[in-house]
């Protein structure tokens, strides 16, 4: 091989890998300078200092209706069987959340699920002498992955709506929302009144706003996936308002800003509780029973004014209605003293670059993220796009065997495979195979979506890596089959040792290109529903940005992605050089016709 | 060296659909004889070599190899009595010349990774090329491929050889080398069907000439009497624009 040839390759890798690391260093100086204030956990308590008073722009008749759903009173802690709770794992509560709506539920810095909503489960778990696990998960698949036992417990600061009655059974209330409208500061919206066909209003897909704005306002919003991306797009200005649960939105707006609240409104049969599968009502007494104990032992008010310090709207009051009225601080005298001290600390707005800059380059977040990335997210990408590409690969040189046999019986079924498992979006792969076969093999994976979410992307590796073999296969000449069936192999022998070997040599960059999406396709098996050590980079790089707000961490995660890509990009024309060269080539010369397929490579 | 056979087509048919390519052909090789198949293109001559040694299955008619039917013999097998070479030698690109002919011995006759490799070095040795066993296909001139494809075939012992059109995809000044091969292949004792254009060839190194056309035996017989009496009116024309 000519040397300087590869050394230019080299040379230029190197120089856009540092181009690439020198730009986000300066960025991060320069964002330093302008903002030297490290960037807050919005994963812990906030304390009182966060009290606020029920909010005095509610919208009219909001409180109406009665509440017809929460128990007159509970079995007494004493009188419940742990064994007969219909558990997926006896012992052990199996609790699917998320990440990225602090300060209800989050991922705090040290990598645990927790917010108040976690909390408050954890000491009523810990009342009825049962263990814990969490998983992260997308709202969206949330209600039916308890629905299919995917998950005991549901907690995600979840509304209760009769739509949603049907899918899943509700606890006790533990928690209430108000919904917000959050616009852009200086904006001409005022209340939901302000809202019309012609205004972008966001929304978390599948969320009771979403139900709100289209059931109730009559109007068409944009959906989102979650908090954080309406909150970014509102931010950019890609809509004009959004409407939040309370507590996102106050846990998502930061001093400096250009957002505000500008009004809320309140529903009574919609406080939030936690979802259990409809039929295990053994559980969700359990459940009522511990939160009326840590009610009356007074744990409830000691959580809810260090999480979530707000005062009670009227007429409502947790767990059952048999429960003792929780004692609280007076958040409305606190907010209001607060107010007083401080004024409305209202920060100057930063300039638009100054807010992009530290959007995307906090150097304090690249420090807090790396560990974390390297630590869990690396591991867990390299093992899910390895596992899923070895059996990707497998399985698709059976497809491509299949596909070019002689009878139709294998290829048919091999068509047919190929035809859906392209045809269809990954995260609908992923989601079907998660939790539709999950339930069927659950003797075989337990209660764990990895190795599932593993399988399904090597499934739809497959079909991909299928179709790559089986053209490569195809371009190799007729003449090189009837050459090896001449000297007298079989058509099997000479497919497996002639034919097939220079087809997977030919797409080999095809191969490469493939496994580098699998990479980025790893990051969809989060919807399955991951503990905190089983997640890959994006999903890191997403919770620690859901945390702080900051996108930072996921341009970390996207530079990691790079690292594992593009020298795997690199390595692969390498290795595609070798094999067309070769390594016993004495004669150090190619025909012209190699020579220009090497130049074209390279 | 294996003992040559003598081998026979007898009223072979092939037709690819519609298209009748063979239409009752006849042939015969007496054993250490040659017979080379001349006739105008798309006359059906490769498509016979590959009905004779069943790559593609003769839809009616016999083959017998030393006068017994091969029809219900294992077909692998049958090849691995017949050697073949091609008008593009269809080397292995992905494997080195020595890797090319020792594929075979090693995997069919059972030999060792060192015996097969001995096995290619004899052979690279006996058609001049030892030098470069250790190369690569795309590396070589068409003439040294299609001797190295010789090699490959003659690796496997064979008891019979076909060439089909074996020098036309070579440049002149390598087309003589090759045929020169192919001649002393025949002096030694080796049955042959050389399907070609080379005239000289056919006249002066196989005992019998076969002349086709449309897929099927106009005229057959010794060279002499072919080249210098052809009876019918089509190899006459054949003659004439090829001569």
């Amino acid at each position: 091989m000519v040397p300087w040839f590869r050394a230019a390759r080299m040379r230029s890798l190197l120089m856009l890998l540092l181009s690439a690391v020198l730009t986000l260093g300066l960025a991060a100086c320069s964002s330093n300078e302008s903002s030297p204030d490290s960037p807050t956990d919005l994963c812990s308590p906030p304390g009182l200092g966060a009290a606020a008073a029920a909010p005095t722009n509610l919208g009219a008749g909001a409180a109406a209706g009665e509440d017809r759903y929460t128990t007159p009173n509970t079995t007494p802690l004493d009188q419940i069987d742990v064994n007969a709770l219909g558990l997926i794992t006896p012992g052990k509560v199996s609790v699917g959340t998320l990440s990225d709506a602090p300060p209800s539920i989050c991922v705090n810095s040290a990598g645990q699920f927790t917010g108040y909503d976690n909390e408050l489960l954890k000491a009523i778990a810990a009342k009825l002498g049962l263990q814990i696990e969490f998983a992260g998960t997308e709202f969206a698949g949330l209600l039916s992955q308890v629905a299919n036992r995917r998950f005991d417990v549901g907690s995600s600061s979840i509304t209760t709506t009769d739509e949603r009655r049907k899918t899943v059974g509700f606890t006790n209330g533990y928690d209430f929302g108000y919904f917000s409208l959050v616009v852009p500061t200086g904006s001409p919206i005022t209340g939901f009144g302000d809202l019309n066909a012609s205004t972008r209003i966001g929304v978390v897909q599948g969320t009771v706003q979403d139900d709100f704005v289209v059931n109730t306002l009559k109007l068409d919003p944009v959906k989102f996936p979650d908090y954080n991306t309406a909150y970014a797009n509102l931010k950019t200005g890609q809509i004009d308002a959004w409407v939040a649960p309370s507590q996102q939105a106050e846990g998502a707006i930061k001093p400096g800003d250009p957002t505000s609240i500008v009004q809320n409104t309140f529903s009574l049969n919609n406080f939030v509780g936690w979802a259990v599968n409809l039929d295990n009502q053994p559980l969700i007494d359990a459940l009522n029973s511990g939160l009326d104990a840590v009610i009356a032992d007074g744990t409830w008010a000691r959580l809810y004014a260090e999480w979530v310090p707000r005062e009670l709207p009227p007429g409502w009051k947790p767990g059952s209605k048999a429960a003792p009225t929780p004692e609280l601080p007076d958040f409305a005298a606190l907010a209001a003293e607060r107010g007083e001290d401080a004024g409305p600390t209202q920060q100057a707005p930063k300039s638009t670059l100054a807010q992009l800059g530290d959007t995307f380059f906090n150097w304090e977040l690249y420090r807090q993220a790396i560990p974390e990335l390297v630590k869990t997210g690396l591991p867990n990408t390299i093992i899910l796009a390895l596992v899923s590409g070895v059996i990707g690969t497998l399985l698709g040189m059976a497809l491509a065997v299949a596909g070019i046999a002689r009878t139709r019986w294998l290829r048919w079924p091999a068509r047919v495979y190929t035809d859906i498992f392209r045809g269809l979006p990954a995260v609908v792969i992923i989601l079907l195979v998660g939790l539709g076969v999950g339930p069927l093999v659950r003797n075989l994976t337990g209660n764990n979506p990895y190795w599932l979410g593993a399988a399904a992307l090597a499934l739809l590796a497959a079909a991909y890596i299928g179709e790559i073999f089986r053209s490569g296969i195809q371009s190799v000449e007729p003449g090189q089959l009837e050459a090896a069936r001449a000297i007298g192999f079989s058509y099997r022998e000479s497919m497996r040792l002639v034919v097939v070997p220079q087809g997977v040599r030919r797409v080999l960059p095809a191969l490469m290109n493939q496994f580098i999406a699998l990479i980025k396709d790893s990051s969809l098996i989060y919807f399955l529903g991951l503990l905190a050590t089983q997640r890959e980079l994006f999903a890191v790089g997403r919770d620690l940005n859901a945390q702080t707000g900051n996108l930072s961490p996921l341009v970390a995660a996207g530079l990691f992605y790079l690292l594992l890509t593009i020298p795997l990009t690199h390595l692969v024309n390498y290795i595609d050089r070798r094999l067309r060269t070769g390594r016993e080539d004495r004669t150090g010369t190619l025909d012209p016709l190699e020579q220009a397929i090497v130049v074209e490579r390279g | 060296m294996a003992e040559s056979v003598s081998l026979t087509g007898k009223d072979i048919h092939l037709a690819f659909g519609a298209n009748k390519v063979l239409r009752g052909v006849n042939v015969h090789v007496d054993a250490g004889k040659a017979t080379s198949v001349i006739g105008p293109s798309g006359s059906g001559k490769s498509t016979l070599l590959r009905a004779l040694n069943r790559l593609h299955e003769p839809q009616q008619g016999d083959i017998l190899v030393d006068g017994r039917s091969v029809l219900k013999d294992n077909p692998d097998k049958l090849r691995q009595r017949i050697g073949m070479v091609f008008q593009h030698f269809n080397l292995f690109p992905h494997k080195t010349v020595a890797q090319n002919i020792a594929l075979g011995p090693r995997r069919m006759r059972g030999l060792s990774k060192d015996a097969a490799r001995e096995v290619a070095v004899q052979q690279l040795e006996r058609v001049g090329l030892a030098a470069k066993a250790d190369a690569r296909p795309g590396n070589l001139s068409g003439g040294q491929q299609q001797r190295v494809a010789i090699a490959r075939a003659l690796a496997m012992q064979p008891e019979i050889m076909f060439f089909d059109e074996a020098t036309s995809a070579l440049d002149p000044e390598l087309v003589k080398g090759v045929l020169g091969l192919m001649a002393d292949l025949a002096a030694g004792g080796m049955s042959m069907i050389v399907v070609t254009h080379e005239m000289g060839f056919a006249r002066s190194v196989s005992d019998t000439v076969v002349f086709m056309d449309h897929g099927q035996v106009v005229e057959t017989g010794p060279p002499a009497a072919l080249f210098d009496d052809p009876h019918t009116e089509r190899l006459q024309q054949f003659l004439s624009e090829v001569l």
